[in-house]
């Protein structure tokens, strides 16, 4: 009996606040005149009906599955880090411009690794200041977001334009060091696979290391992991770097990938979808792979629904909104 | 050109401050308002629409709309144990995909909206009358979080949230009122950016006003007028971007400017605090 609670629950727990957005989000469907049974039926054809639909959900789940493991792993360890937009930003931006100036075939690792060190670096400072002084480090990560948007777009304005381009963007990145398609008509880039092979090694981590254990007993409870000596300035240190760097890695996939160089306006969002993938997912490796699904099928076919019906695609950013509220709300009383 | 600056900061202040005050009794309640910008957006919308009936009908609505989702986005932290962080980006998100939607979808436009019959606060003594609530509320939030009853239950409820509740203050409805009069500044904040700056809508007006509203109260560490001069700072720099720009400052490093200050503020709190402790404890 309580087996079967145990197994019920954590799957409850993610698929009512999609219910929940559903229901509301029908009811704002239905108040502007549009049916919302053929709205989510022509959702679900989008998002899934053929192959290459389904390749555009992978492709938009992609970076959602980067930020929502990042954002996993420094919940996991009872770090509230919101601040993965910044570093899938400053990612981006890192790769973008290493790929771009880089010949040979050293360079898309080297172009990823250097964007995954930028995405360390705008973790480390709120990591730092909240293992070493306890700086709340909700306000610093999400007030590092912005700092890093205009950064960027400093950064980009001033040393990084490419010539001849009207907005604000850098060079194009020369073709042979883009990420290789995966299915070569359909827009699946490679990223995906590693985003999938990192959400594995969260998972094989999480459970079989000592540092994974650590960072479980101190998300738990932080008081008592440090009773039990485990230190926990240290993991909380790890997980935000962990988080940055997995962050900084999205964004790099993104722009070898997708985007091919950075401009702005480069994530609508996906460091903050990723917060509601990771609490959709609970914060568990197979949890965060079916949030990025969900909502890259959400993102994909809200943006081709669009042009069938005159529904705009904004209508996924109140149900994406509305999952994050209702994921963090108490359903039934605990316990 | 120094009364043009000045005339352009002060404009520009009175959202931040209005926004910022709001914020601040949320804070002194003991929740970290994240929804400001959403509700100043709500606010914006409806204050333009409704303005067709008088500014300060418009007002009213924008306060009332900024209120209602305030309310909403407190009740889900108080009664539904949402985290505040993730309720009020959950809200700002939700509310302006929910605009957008309906500017595309009903008022069949792409992002602004201009509300014919749109009516404009008018001047008393050179400013606009939410300029001048502003100014009244300063020191009337001061004086009555210092020494009236509901001040001082306030600041029980955000100083010992479990104490105050131990006593029988009924520490939920104070932080409900508290987030619903967020949102009513809020709002407000919204109605004076559309009636009293700018004269239409668009859905990208705020412009992360709601989240420098929260760099302010930060800044000014919960008390009316520190709060009131961070807002000044920041509208300052804010109006005075265009000229500092000709100057060879860029734009975008400035608008870093509130967000880079509020964690130099929360971390010379915290290295303080962790030092008295460290000698308390000494």
């Amino acid at each position: 009996m309580t087996e079967i609670r145990l197994q019920v629950k954590p799957v409850l727990r993610a698929v009512v606040p999609f219910v929940i957005a559903l229901v509301l989000g029908g009811f704002v469907l239905l108040a502007t005149g549009h049916n919302p049974f053929d709205f989510y039926q022509l959702l679900v054809r989008e998002a899934f009906g053929g192959t290459d639909r389904i390749a555009s959900t992978l492709s938009s789940a992609t970076p959602l599955l980067f930020t929502g493991l990042a954002t996993a792993i420094a919940f996991r360890a009872g770090v509230f880090n919101v601040g993965v937009e910044g570093g899938f930003i400053m990612g981006g931006l890192v790769t973008a411009t290493v790929a771009a100036k880089m010949p040979g075939p050293l360079a898309i690792p080297v172009a990823m690794l250097a964007g995954a060190a930028a995405g360390v670096a705008v973790s480390a400072v709120p990591g730092w200041l909240k293992a070493r002084w306890n700086v709340d480090e909700v306000v610093t990560t999400l007030m590092f977001n912005f700092v890093v948007t205009g950064l960027t777009g400093w950064l980009v304005t001033s040393f990084l334009q490419a010539r001849g381009v009207a907005n604000s963007a850098t060079p194009l990145i020369p073709q042979p060091n883009w990420l290789p398609d995966l299915l070569p008509p359909y827009a699946l880039t490679s990223g995906v696979l590693i985003g999938l092979i990192l959400t594995g090694g969260y998972a094989a981590w999480i459970r079989l290391s000592m540092l994974g254990y650590e960072l479980r007993q101190t998300g738990l409870n932080a008081r008592f992991a440090a009773a039990q000596g485990i230190n926990t300035s240290r993991v909380i240190i790890v997980s935000m770097l962990l988080s940055g760097a997995i962050a900084g890695l999205g964004g790099a996939t993104h722009a070898l990938g997708i985007v091919h160089r950075f401009v702005d306006g480069f994530s609508p969002g996906y460091g903050f979808t990723g917060i509601a993938v990771a609490l959709i997912g609970r914060n568990s490796a197979i949890g965060v792979v079916v949030g990025a699904i969900l909502f890259g099928a959400l993102a994909s076919a809200g943006t081709t629904a669009q042009l069938f019906s005159d529904i705009p695609l904004d209508i996924v950013d109140v149900l994406s909104g509305t999952v994050m509220i209702f994921a963090v709300i108490r359903l039934w009383r605990q316990r | 050109m120094i009364q043009g600056l000045l005339h352009s900061s002060l404009l520009l202040w009175t959202p931040l401050v209005l926004a910022a005050l709001g914020g601040l009794l949320h804070r002194v309640s003991g929740v970290v308002n994240i929804g400001l910008e959403g509700q100043m957006l709500g606010g914006a919308l409806i204050g333009a629409i409704v303005s067709q009936q008088g500014w300060f009908l418009g007002t009213l609505a924008a306060g009332a709309t900024g209120g209602l989702l305030g309310l909403l986005m407190s009740l889900c932290i108080t009664r539904l144990g949402a985290n505040e962080i993730i309720a009020g980006l959950g809200f700002t998100i939700v509310i302006s995909g929910l605009i957008g939607y309906l500017l595309r979808s009903v008022f069949d436009v792409s992002g602004t909206l201009r509300v014919n019959g749109l009516d404009p606060l008018p001047e008393i003594l050179g400013m606009d009358p939410l300029f001048w609530l502003a100014i009244v509320l300063i020191p009337a939030i001061t004086w009555a979080l210092r020494h009236t009853a509901a001040g001082l239950r306030l600041r029980a409820t955000g100083d010992g949230f479990d104490a105050a509740g131990a006593l029988g203050l009924p520490v939920n409805r104070i932080r409900d009122t508290a987030g619903v009069l967020a949102g009513v500044l809020a709002g407000m904040a919204g109605a004076h950016l559309v009636l009293g700056q700018v004269g239409l809508f668009n859905e990208d007006m705020v412009a992360g006003r709601g989240f420098i509203a929260l760099a302010a109260f930060y800044f000014g560490r919960s008390r009316p007028w520190a709060t009131a001069l961070a807002c000044l700072l920041f509208a300052v720099f804010d109006a005075g971007q265009a000229r500092l720009q000709t100057e060879g400052v860029p734009a975008q490093l400035i608008q870093t400017l509130p967000y880079v200050v509020v964690v130099v503020v929360l971390t010379a709190t915290a290295v303080r605090d962790s030092r008295g402790k460290a000698r308390r404890a000494g």
